[in-house]
């Protein structure tokens, strides 16, 4: 059963959670590969993650002179092949979202990769496993479905992806209803 | 079709015009030199190993595919950028240095750990210099002829270089140079798989083509090679003419495959160097300023050759603003996607992005 990475941003309570998961990652070498934001930080505490969203025509990938990223059959966007990185930092440029990290020292780029290893084996990845707010799930796409109705889609207020976003993701991201004035039942 | 493509022609130059493809003129220039390097290095072809002569045919089987990849690889958009503006700048006086430490002693494996230095160190440079041994005496660049009884002397380009005592240590350290580098490149392989067994990231990721064919061929390579020596010091030189014929077919294999697999960074590397004097003449020329909060963050140059790019594939980062999401710094770009959720312009609040390094 595919599963998806679903986002619901407004249940972020800034616990940073995500981000010390991701760093325990095989593979991540104790460093994050995601984001925590303060959405207004002088006046509220709003948060919200920024994670890979592991797009369908990844920026990154296209712009990468040595075809080091490559796409996992789940669609997962994988990070640098380390032996084909060279460095150039065109994907950092190139992503929409500011995903990529770049190490000057290694001379390599490093970003997202959906925790390939779990998720192969369709185990969530670390940073779903570990949200405690519920604002990072691990979901087949039915139950993205359900989601959407139980939302009311018909407003129009409750829009994954598009047109938030530059195109289509792998990763489902639900928007706020919080910040625009819609209570939400959990 | 046809008409247009000529019309493109005669505006190239003549030397272009005579061949139907990049692809031809490469393989006929290369031929054409190694042809004429080994004329001039076996002394009009008189001192031809033809115990090699496989090795020959494999090397230009192999230019074949090296250059239909390579070649290919060079048309994607960004590859070219980096490729033209890169060699136009090869001669910056950061060069030598760049390369040193790109591609001769892996200074930035070297910060991925210490295990992966060693391991790359012992099997690339037991690779190249196995290279440096081979190649040569396969065309003929290099061989040895003996005058006086126990005095070797190594013509290299057909020219007399050094006469030296066959008992002696350079003539001791090239009769062994390839047993040295195989055992080089067996330790290294054997670090290599161990990592691939127990990293749990490389476990995820590795397919059994791409990663561990490579290492199995080199290691193919290394341990019939040594098997050649040992059956000749302990054998008598028994079973010693299958096993060269099983070498000769593993180390052909393996050039074969060589563009096409993992072992395709090889001749691919040195792009890292293009890359870097890319990113530093450019950087000195003029920086991009963020469309946002004025940082500077990458130069001008590279900004606009990634949007061109992205272009190219028809991505359009346009923002409501007006400009393009590749002209906003990093930070900038991702509280800008969270504004586009929330609704409140996160990036204009004059607040520097919290930590966003968690220390596992």
């Amino acid at each position: 059963m595919k599963k998806r990475l679903y986002l619901e941003l407004e249940n972020c309570i800034g616990c940073r959670s995500c981000l010390a998961a991701c760093t325990q990652c095989g593979g991540h070498e104790e460093r994050n590969r995601n984001y925590v934001y303060d959405v207004n930080p002088l006046v509220n505490r709003q948060t919200m993650p920024l994670m890979c969203l592991h797009c369908e025509n990844p920026a990154c990938a296209r712009s990468c002179p040595a075809q080091a990223i490559q796409i996992h059959e789940s669609g997962a966007v994988l990070s640098a092949l380390v032996e084909k990185c060279i460095g150039c930092q065109n994907c950092t440029i190139a992503c929409p979202y500011g995903i990529p990290k770049f190490d000057t020292e290694q001379n390599l780029m490093y970003k997202c990769d959906l925790c390939i290893d779990r998720t192969k084996d369709g185990i969530p990845p670390m940073c779903a496993s570990v949200c405690p707010s519920n604002t990072l799930q691990w979901l087949t796409d039915e139950e993205i479905e359900n989601k959407k109705k139980q939302f009311n889609l018909d407003n129009g207020k409750w829009v994954t992806s598009m047109p938030y976003l530059e195109g289509e993701t792998n990763v489902k991201v639900n928007l706020p209803g919080i910040l625009q004035g819609i209570t939400k039942l959990y | 079709m046809q008409a247009k493509a000529s019309v493109n022609q005669k505006t190239g130059n003549t030397l272009n015009n005579a061949f139907a493809s990049h692809f031809a003129k490469s393989m006929f220039l290369s031929v054409t030199a190694l042809a004429i390097l080994s004329f001039i290095g076996t002394r009009m072809f008189t001192h031809v190993d033809l115990n090699l002569y496989g090795y020959m045919v494999g090397t230009i089987v192999f230019l074949g595919g090296f250059f239909y990849r390579f070649i290919a690889w060079g048309e994607r958009p960004p590859t070219k950028i980096i490729l033209k503006k890169g060699l136009k700048l090869l001669f910056r006086k950061s060069t030598p240095k760049t390369s040193v430490e790109h591609l001769a002693t892996y200074n930035f494996i070297w910060n991925r750990g210490i295990y992966r230095w060693t391991q790359h160190v012992l099997i690339g440079w037991g690779c190249i210099l196995s290279c440096f041994v081979t190649f040569p005496l396969v065309f003929g660049w290099m061989y040895f002829t003996m005058d006086d009884n126990g005095h070797y002397n190594i013509i290299a380009l057909g020219m007399q270089v050094m006469t030296v005592p066959a008992d002696g240590i350079i003539a001791n350290l090239s009769y062994n140079a390839l047993n040295i580098t195989a055992v080089m490149v067996i330790a290294g392989v054997c670090m290599a798989l161990y990592r691939r067994l127990k990293n749990m990231q490389a476990r995820a990721e590795q397919k059994f083509l791409y990663d561990f064919m490579p290492l199995y061929m080199l290691l193919l390579v290394s341990i019939t090679g040594l098997a050649l020596t040992f059956m000749n010091i302990f054998l008598h030189g028994a079973g010693q003419p299958a096993m060269s014929l099983i070498h000769q077919w593993s180390v052909i294999i393996t050039l074969i495959y060589l563009p096409f697999g993992k072992l395709a960074h090889i001749p691919f590397r040195p792009m890292s160097v293009l890359a870097r004097n890319y990113r530093e003449h450019y950087a000195e020329q003029a920086m991009k300023e963020c469309k946002v909060c004025g940082d500077q963050y990458v130069s001008s140059e590279q900004s606009q050759d990634v949007v061109d790019v992205l272009g190219v594939n028809d991505i359009q980062f346009k923002t409501k603003e007006g400009h393009h999401l590749a002209e906003m710094c990093l930070p900038c770009r991702r509280k800008y996607r969270i504004a586009q959720f929330s609704g409140f312009p996160t990036h204009e609040v004059k607040v520097k992005e919290a930590n966003q390094n968690a220390k596992g």
